[in-house]
């Protein structure tokens, strides 16, 4: 498209604004992170430049979590579960698809159309009739109550299914008149082919899991199973005005889907995207 | 035993659909059902053991209670408020960057970047940008000589506070799924337009509207249902407040089950919430199907 330079000024003078809304919550954030509880408020009460530029940085508040407040804790929970939803959540999600792209079945489309359903309703919703569920299996306040609910994931089948409908049924066929069971047919020929939309997946279930609140906060309630998202909800209600601690637990939050979403951008954007934009 | 291997090999497409179809039957679709049931149960405050029906009791109680019909309407309020202001700072964001070049791709990431922040932390983070008496907003507010506003601590400013948080992360994200859908539309259909004398204006209402309207739906639709579920910025926030302005329904189920232990009322909200899910969802599949 040919544009005017007017235009093209008039629209990079928008692109900047929106930067700025996007971005100040941000670096507010990761600068405050880095000071003292006075320091922070100095340079609000009146406002300073400051507010965006670390002078005289300190580590303090993220001590203080790790040391105090048990945040070593709270991070390897939060990585457990969420790599055990990982490795199970590809596994039985990958087998799943699998299975609805390559056999034909009795009541294929019934079960497909629940699959679908599973994932048009958020996880919010069930989360209050799901504790009843859980308390009855004897899962509330064990690891298990937080794994579990989510290692099956519809998106996930989804995504499996499309990309393996898309392989050529001769690859069945070679190895299955080589005699490989259905089992090595899956795990040696069709899972080394869909490494992009297992990334996708992972990426998926990761943060699912990483990000999820709610759940966490009614199914385990015993402080040894605090997950991230609820012990910065527990900061945010216990002590108003240590907001250092709260802005460095934070950065922690994260930091961990920054490092994974950013160079991974494109598996992440095709991966929620793909339920979207095909049939 | 070839006859058992054979067997078996009937069987197999159920063995690898077992596992994942086993965890969304237990914890997806099964508590969608048990909260249909207990929604017709008392299960007084124990939680188990002492299970009573009492038919549409739980319902007529709701019917009856004006702090679900207060509720009721600041779930509808906030709905209308927030899906358009979400799906316009969307559409706004993947026009703007639906185009080629580097300095376009950074903006791109920028506008990409609060998705990685939770809703909770954005929350949280929010929470103290809107403080009234020491957040960062009020003292910018204060530098250009506005008074301080009170933001979430007045009923007229709370819903809109939580409007412009969570905005101000899910247009990021609903941006790339608009953004996908308008990579679909070929450049050439532009070309044509632009050769024909359309007006920007034109070319969206005619050319891009009508390609993205599939993307559209689906983004409107998923959109709408997370935010009838919406419920963290109410719990960590406002507690409802002020004055109700934001207890929207799924949070006053979440205060029947897990600070009045009213299991029955809270799951009688939940299906209340379910039903207007479908039936909103249901109301923007129309719109936008008949609208050719």
């Amino acid at each position: 498209m040919v544009e005017r330079k007017e235009h093209r000024i008039g629209l990079y003078v928008v692109l900047v604004l929106l930067s700025v809304f996007a971005l100040v919550p941000l670096i507010w954030t990761l600068v405050s992170s880095l000071q003292s509880d006075q320091q922070i408020f100095e340079n609000l009460m009146p406002f300073s430049w400051r507010a965006f530029v670390p002078v005289r940085p300190t580590l303090s508040a993220y001590r203080a979590l790790f040391v105090e407040k048990g945040f070593g804790r709270v991070l390897v929970n939060s990585f457990v579960v969420s790599f055990a939803t990982l490795i199970a959540g590809v596994l039985i999600n990958g087998m799943c698809g699998f299975a609805f792209a390559v056999f034909g079945f009795r009541g294929k489309s019934l079960l497909f159309f629940l699959v679908l359903v599973s994932f048009m309703i958020p996880f919010e919703a069930i989360a209050i009739p799901l504790y009843q569920v859980a308390n009855r299996l004897r899962l509330v306040d064990t690891y298990w109550a937080l794994i579990l609910p989510s290692v099956s994931n519809g998106l996930a089948i989804f995504l499996f299914r499309q990309f393996f409908m898309g392989i050529p049924k001769d690859y069945v066929d070679a190895g299955r008149i080589d005699g490989a069971s259905w089992w090595t047919v899956f795990a040696k020929i069709y899972m080394p082919l869909a490494k992009p939309v297992t990334i996708s997946a992972a990426l998926i279930l990761f943060l699912f899991q990483w990000e999820s609140f709610l759940w966490p906060l009614i199914a385990a309630r015993d402080p040894r199973l605090t997950v991230i998202q609820v012990a910065i909800a527990q900061l945010n209600q216990e002590n108003l005005m240590m907001w250092s601690q709260m802005f460095a637990a934070s950065v922690l939050a994260v930091v961990v889907p920054v490092v994974l979403i950013l160079p991974l951008q494109q598996y992440y954007v095709s991966g929620v995207t793909g339920a979207g934009l095909k049939e | 035993m070839q006859n058992i291997s054979r067997k078996l090999e009937a069987f197999s497409p159920y063995l690898f659909l077992a596992p994942a179809l086993a965890g969304l039957l237990v914890f997806r679709l099964f508590p969608i059902a048990n909260a249909l049931v207990s929604s017709f149960q008392t299960t007084g405050f124990s939680g188990i053991g002492n299970v009573r029906w009492v038919g549409l009791e739980n319902y007529k109680f709701l019917v009856q209670d004006p702090t679900f019909w207060q509720s009721f309407k600041a779930t509808l309020l906030f709905t209308l408020v927030i899906n358009p202001v979400q799906i316009c700072a969307a559409l706004i964001l993947a026009l703007l960057v639906n185009r080629d070049g580097k300095a376009i791709n950074v903006f791109r990431t920028i506008f990409f970047m609060p998705v990685t922040v939770s809703t909770t932390v954005a929350s949280v983070l929010w929470g103290l940008m809107l403080n009234p008496n020491s957040g960062l907003i009020n003292s910018m507010l204060a530098m250009v000589g506005i008074s301080p506003q009170p933001f979430l601590t007045s009923s007229r400013q709370a819903m809109w506070s939580i409007v412009a948080l969570t905005t101000w992360r899910a247009a990021g994200y609903w941006m790339i799924f608009i953004l996908a859908g308008l990579q679909q539309v070929p450049t050439s259909v532009y070309e044509a337009s632009t050769i024909d004398g359309a007006n920007g204006l034109q070319t969206f209402r005619y050319i891009t509207f009508p390609l993205l309207k599939r993307t559209l739906t689906f983004v409107v639709v998923a959109d709408t249902s997370a935010n009838f579920l919406l419920f963290v910025p109410m719990y960590l926030l406002t507690k409802g407040g002020p004055a109700m302005s934001t207890n929207v329904l799924m949070y006053e189920a979440f205060r029947n089950a897990f600070i009045y232990g009213d299991r029955g009322k809270a799951c009688a909200i939940v299906v209340v919430i379910l039903l207007l899910v479908l039936l909103t969802v249901g109301l923007e599949f129309r719109l936008l199907r008949s609208e050719q």
